[in-house]
């Protein structure tokens, strides 16, 4: 059947994790050359769906089946679908996964099965958190992506890996179980008004919540995707993460944009009135996380801990875009998404092949690289000008495009918003130009560094891969807007319009 | 007549099961051989009670009330006690008190927890309870060399006799204002009058007797030196079938005096604090532990807190969300307390800390006991995440949001102590000799999480039974008149 | 008395006021008569008898045995399984009273489950021959082996082996 289509490319991941434990334990080869031939299947059926995705129409592929899953009284079932907001990160994270596996080719060597268990684990939950529409389901996988992250982080990480794994698994239980009672109380509240108690979606669009409702349940679903985003002030795990973390549960786990995702999808189109009243303490919230997070990662001596900080400023530009409640800002949020995964991943992972090679990411122990890894240094050096936003690569079209939103945006009615964002661009030079300088230039002042290899042909092609993508989003961004535009625009209606009407009804 | 004996044909096969019991074991003395029988006993009672399922009615002069409640109780009990006695041999054995009439005790326990669910009058209710309770006492003791052992037993007997002394006390003092035993006649009694001041104070001494067998704040101080002094096994068994057995009393009682507790603002408010301070004592006080045993049994009071709050909620969902938990709790908390017991007889392991690197020697163990201590934290997709979403949506259904929401942050709290477990398993290197296990129980465990996960995945069927088991516990005056 | 009467009127009728008394009362004046009686008994006994204490009549028995030393000493273990035995009769003489006087009312099924009833407190009986807890000369204690006390020495047993490196993957 057509419809259960997506359901497949979803639970594939998981279902091709099983034959892993038939290998032998030793055999790390076998195991990860599996894990990339799954993943590549995988990206290959997101990419059919990608094809076959058409654009101009709402939600396809949908898939619903388990009719009252939670006893007759509840309406809750699974229900997966697609839009164009979600298509292009669909497709994008199905995409990321075999990267991955090939950028942390040498690195798992013990236990590979089980890393790579969890690994097509959390492809399953993220691509079941981005096709998701029925919100308890959507809840399912959003927690469920925490035991494999939980593994991932703990028994592949640093030295202080059990702590950060520890710390990110309650950071984000804590959020999600607030997030729990959100979703219960709008079920509760939808059956006092509708009927039923219901976690469907699309039924939940067509409550006309009253405006103290949406109130307290827009902070209830927001605190748990302010933590994961991380927004600041709630950005606290994110640098011990970032930097005890094996590169993979990073670039998948934390990268993909799904907070975000799940602001436009959940907060903003349930609670429309409400988070165009909170815009402006959002965006305030995300405009100091853009400057704070620059200045942070300004004084990092440690590579990984810089990126983390440089991601925390990114994100206050999605959110930025986000709330800004113009379609440009919205569309160019969304290239962000896509373009923090691409860039900071690719930055993470060459900074994981450093540490794989010299053991230590400290900024002060390198110096001259450029001599001796030149194909290092010039996939890094492109990674950071993406970063910072120059154009002709993906950051500047994001970039521009939010920022261009957000100073026309009528939600926040004043440009100072988008005028101190602008600066973040600003010092986002300021902190990765540094970096590069200190890695790349100079003399090569320790034999150990000298002593370094360059790219292999396999690291080649993977930073090749990621670069490639980074071009193409910033010369022809077309292809991709496309995608997500008639959802856009769709969004940024259905907001005017259910703002307006709540405001008249006042 | 003959139709009350078909009713109640588990709790007959029960009773005549455990005197079959002792006759095998005087005749031939053999503890594998009532072991074996004992779980063929479990596997028949809990095969009746699924055929018996449709079955309900009131029978032997109303002193029962079977229904499918009443088998839904059943078969958690026989699960308890089919898996308890299934990994008590190896304990047993290892410590050196392997006697056949441990089987025979924990038999008759299970007679007691149905005959306590199936009440239909009080006298039944306190008699079952006894019986429940004495069996328990027998085994908390069993290890009659061990100080711990009989430091365990006379606690949970002294605290265990008091808290029966308040049942009964409740009980008489609920007849002297109504002047009826039956529990749905009372509920007429007090319809069609008021319900006197007297019969308040019955109500809330009966209430205490329970929340003392469940160990709810403030009268959980015996549970974690009971826990810690059982024999493992047997304290697993605590934890699961007689709790379970307790909240069904609960909620049979509670089921009855519905109208009347539905409207009374002062029963919502003090069961809500007691689950509140339930849920918060226990999961902090279990922060602090190191010794497994007792972090299980704080843990085993947390949970209890949880189930409260669907008490709290006094709503038809709010107990089959209990009764959905006491399931998912009894396969986790067993399978969690199995694998304690597996590594402490062997290897005097006790500590979270001993169990570094388990990953390492014992994948399949150490992956199941992950889904255990996951589970007990109330991560989806897994078993314990969906009794937990029932009870807190039938408190936020009954506008107790305060209490689900500090219910959630209560649980985030033990998502701490949980993990402490499988960090130490899996994230730490091992220190000293692998450890070693039989690779059979690994196996068993392994079944057990799996259940645990399919209940979390596919909990459909499950819920509609329990929806549908409490429509008679909640129609108390249908039929019998 | 009061309390209790005061209760009773209040939850069952309002009508009965007046000064009757409840089935209560009557078992209340039936106690206060048997305590009255008795006490009156050994006050005026008391001052009528006359009073010459020798050291015979002051024993424990007036008549027959010489106590010796104290009756708190420790009895074997074996008495209190025999009274335990006992009690469990005891006991079913006082269910099988009750039943006598119902039985012609019921019928042969009072009759079959005062058998089935009997023989299970019989198997107990049975069981506990078979155990061995009715013999009085037992040749040798039935005492288990000592368990290993796991109590007493928390497990910390790694301290011990500290030599050698703990294996890494």
């Amino acid at each position: 059947m057509e419809s259960s289509v997506l359901s497949l490319v979803i639970f594939l991941p998981f279902l091709l994790s099983f034959p892993l434990f038939s290998f032998n334990r030793a055999q790390h080869g076998t195991a990860r050359w599996y894990a990339l031939l799954s993943s590549l299947l995988v990206f290959a059926g997101a990419l059919y769906l990608a094809l076959q995705f058409n654009p101009s129409s709402g939600f396809q592929f949908e898939h619903t089946a388990l009719q009252n899953w939670l006893g007759d009284s509840m309406d809750v079932k699974y229900s997966v679908a697609l839009d164009g907001t979600s298509m292009l990160l669909f497709a994008f994270a199905a995409f990321m996964f075999p990267v991955v596996v090939l950028g942390s080719w040498e690195r798992v060597t013990t236990n590979a099965r089980e890393y790579y268990f969890f690994l097509l684990m959390l492809e399953t939950c993220i691509l079941g958190i981005f096709s998701a529409v029925d919100l308890f389901l959507y809840y399912m996988f959003w927690e469920a992506m925490l035991i494999p992250m939980y593994f991932l982080i703990g028994v592949w990480g640093g030295n202080g890996r059990g702590d950060a794994a520890t710390k990110f698994f309650i950071y984000m239980l804590t959020a999600s179980l607030v997030m729990l009672i959100g979703i219960l109380s709008l079920g509760y509240i939808s059956r006092e008004m509708g009927g039923t108690f219901t976690t469907d979606y699309h039924k939940l669009l067509q409550l006309e919540l009253p405006l103290s409702v949406q109130n307290i349940l827009f902070w209830l679903f927001g605190l748990s995707f302010f933590v994961k985003a991380p927004l600041f002030p709630l950005h606290t795990w994110a640098a011990d993460v970032y930097s005890e973390s094996p590169t993979g549960a990073v670039l998948t786990g934390v990268l993909l944009k799904m907070a975000t995702y799940a602001l436009i999808r959940f907060n903003v189109m349930l609670f429309p009135t409400a988070s165009a009243n909170f815009a402006p303490l959002v965006c305030t919230l995300a405009v100091v996380a853009i400057i704070y997070g620059a200045l942070v990662a300004m004084s990092q001596p440690n590579a990984k801990r810089l990126l983390a900080f440089s991601s925390v400023s990114h994100l206050g530009f999605i959110v930025l875009g986000i709330f800004s409640f113009t379609q440009e800002a919205l569309q160019g949020a969304m290239i962000l998404m896509v373009n923090s995964g691409l860039t900071t991943g690719l930055l993470l992972m060459l900074v994981g092949w450093l540490e794989e090679r010299r053991g230590d990411v400290r900024l002060s122990e390198f110096g001259g690289l450029k001599k001796n890894m030149p194909m290092f240094s010039a996939a890094f050096l492109i990674a950071t000008f993406a970063s910072i936003g120059l154009p002709g690569l993906s950051g500047f079209i994001g970039e521009f495009l939010t920022l261009s939103g957000a100073f026309k945006s009528t939600t926040l009615q004043t440009g100072l918003y988008a005028m101190l964002a602008a600066l973040g661009v600003i010092l986002s030079a300021a902190y990765m130009l540094p970096m590069v300088q200190k890695i790349f230039t100079g003399e090569l002042t320790s034999e150990r560094n000298a002593a370094l290899s360059d790219l292999t042909p396999r690291e080649i092609l993977v930073a090749a891969l990621l670069v490639a993508m980074i071009i193409w989003i910033g010369v022809a961004p077309n292809s991709f807007l496309k995608l997500s535009e008639t959802s856009s625009q769709a969004v940024i209606e259905f907001v005017t319009q259910k703002s307006a009407s709540q405001a008249l009804a006042k | 007549m003959p139709n009350d004996y078909l009713l109640s044909l588990p709790i007959l096969a029960a009773a005549g099961w455990s005197v079959l019991l002792i006759i095998l074991e005087a005749m031939l003395s053999r503890a594998a051989l009532t072991r074996v029988f004992a779980m063929l006993g479990f596997a028949l009672v809990g095969g009746l009670s699924v055929i018996g399922f449709p079955l309900q009615g009131l029978a032997f002069s109303e002193m029962l009330r079977i229904g499918g409640f009443q088998h839904f109780a059943n078969i958690i009990f026989c699960l308890s006690g089919l898996l308890v006695v299934a990994l008590s041999e190896k304990y047993l054995d290892d410590e050196n008190v392997h006697y056949g009439e441990y089987y025979i005790v924990a038999f008759i326990s299970v007679v007691g927890m149905m005959l306590l669910a199936a009440a239909a009058n009080m006298a039944i209710l306190f008699i079952g309870l006894e019986m429940m309770s004495i069996a328990l006492y027998v085994l908390a003791g069993l290890m009659r060399r061990d100080v711990r052992s009989n430091e365990a037993a006379m606690k949970y007997f002294l605290l265990g006799a008091f808290a029966s002394g308040l049942l009964l006390y409740g009980i008489s003092l609920i007849y002297g204002a109504t002047g009826e035993l039956a529990l749905h006649k009372i509920a007429i009694a007090i319809q069609t009058g008021s319900a006197s001041m007297l019969f308040w104070i019955g109500f809330g001494l009966l209430i205490t007797g329970f929340l003392f067998k469940i160990s709810a704040v403030p009268f959980h101080q015996w549970t974690p030196d009971v826990y810690d002094g059982s024999p493992t096994p047997a304290a697993a068994f605590m934890s699961t079938g007689a709790k379970a057995a307790a909240f069904s009393a609960l909620i049979v009682v509670v089921t009855n005096f519905s109208t009347l507790l539905q409207n009374s603002p002062t029963w919502s408010l003090v069961i809500s604090s007691i689950a509140l301070a339930t849920m918060v004592v226990g999961n902090i006080a279990a922060l602090a532990q190191e010794n497994l045993k007792r972090m299980l049994a704080y843990s085993s009071v947390a949970h209890a807190g949880y189930m409260l709050v669907g008490i709290a909620a006094a709503t038809p969902d709010g107990y089959s969300g209990i009764m959905f938990y006491t399931l998912v709790y009894t396969l986790m908390n067993i399978g969690a307390f199995g694998v304690v017991a597996l590594l402490e007889s062997k290897e005097n392991l006790l500590l979270a800390s001993d169990y570094a690197g388990l990953f390492k020697h014992r994948p399949m163990l150490a992956g199941a006991m992950a889904v255990f201590m996951l589970s007990l934290a109330g991560v989806p997709p897994l078993g314990g995440f969906i009794g937990k979403y029932k009870v807190f949506a039938a408190a936020v259904d009954a506008k107790l949001t305060w209490l689900a929401l500090a219910g959630v942050l209560a649980s985030a709290v033990s998502a701490y102590y949980y993990l402490r477990v499988v960090y130490f398993m899996f994230m730490r290197d091992p220190v000293g000799e692998a450890i070693s296990a039989p690779a059979t129980s690994s196996l068993a465990f392994a079944l057990i999480a799996v259940a645990v996960v399919l209940l979390g995945v596919f909990p459909t069927e499950i819920l509609r039974i329990t929806d549908a088991a409490l429509k008679f516990a909640q129609l108390p005056t249908q039929t019998g008149f | 008395m009061i309390y209790i009467n005061g209760l009773n009127i209040e939850t069952k009728t309002t009508s009965r006021m007046d000064a009757q008394l409840t089935e209560f009362g009557k078992v209340f004046l039936f106690l206060l008569v048997g305590v009255v009686f008795v006490a009156a008994g050994f006050i005026t006994s008391s001052l009528i008898r006359p009073h010459r204490p020798y050291d015979e009549k002051l024993s424990t028995y007036e008549c027959g045995e010489e106590p010796k030393g104290t009756a708190w000493v420790q009895f074997n273990i074996r008495f209190y399984v025999i009274a335990l035995i006992f009690i469990i009769f005891d006991v079913e003489l006082l269910f099988l009273f009750p039943w006598a006087t119902v039985f012609k009312k019921i019928g042969p099924v009072a009759l079959i489950e005062a058998v089935v009833f009997i023989s299970i407190l019989a198997i107990g009986l049975a069981y506990a021959w078979a155990k061995g807890d009715l013999n009085w000369v037992v040749p040798q204690p039935n005492r288990p082996k000592l368990p290993e006390k796991k109590f007493d020495k928390p497990a910390k047993k790694k301290v011990a082996e500290p030599a050698e490196p703990a294996p890494t993957a």
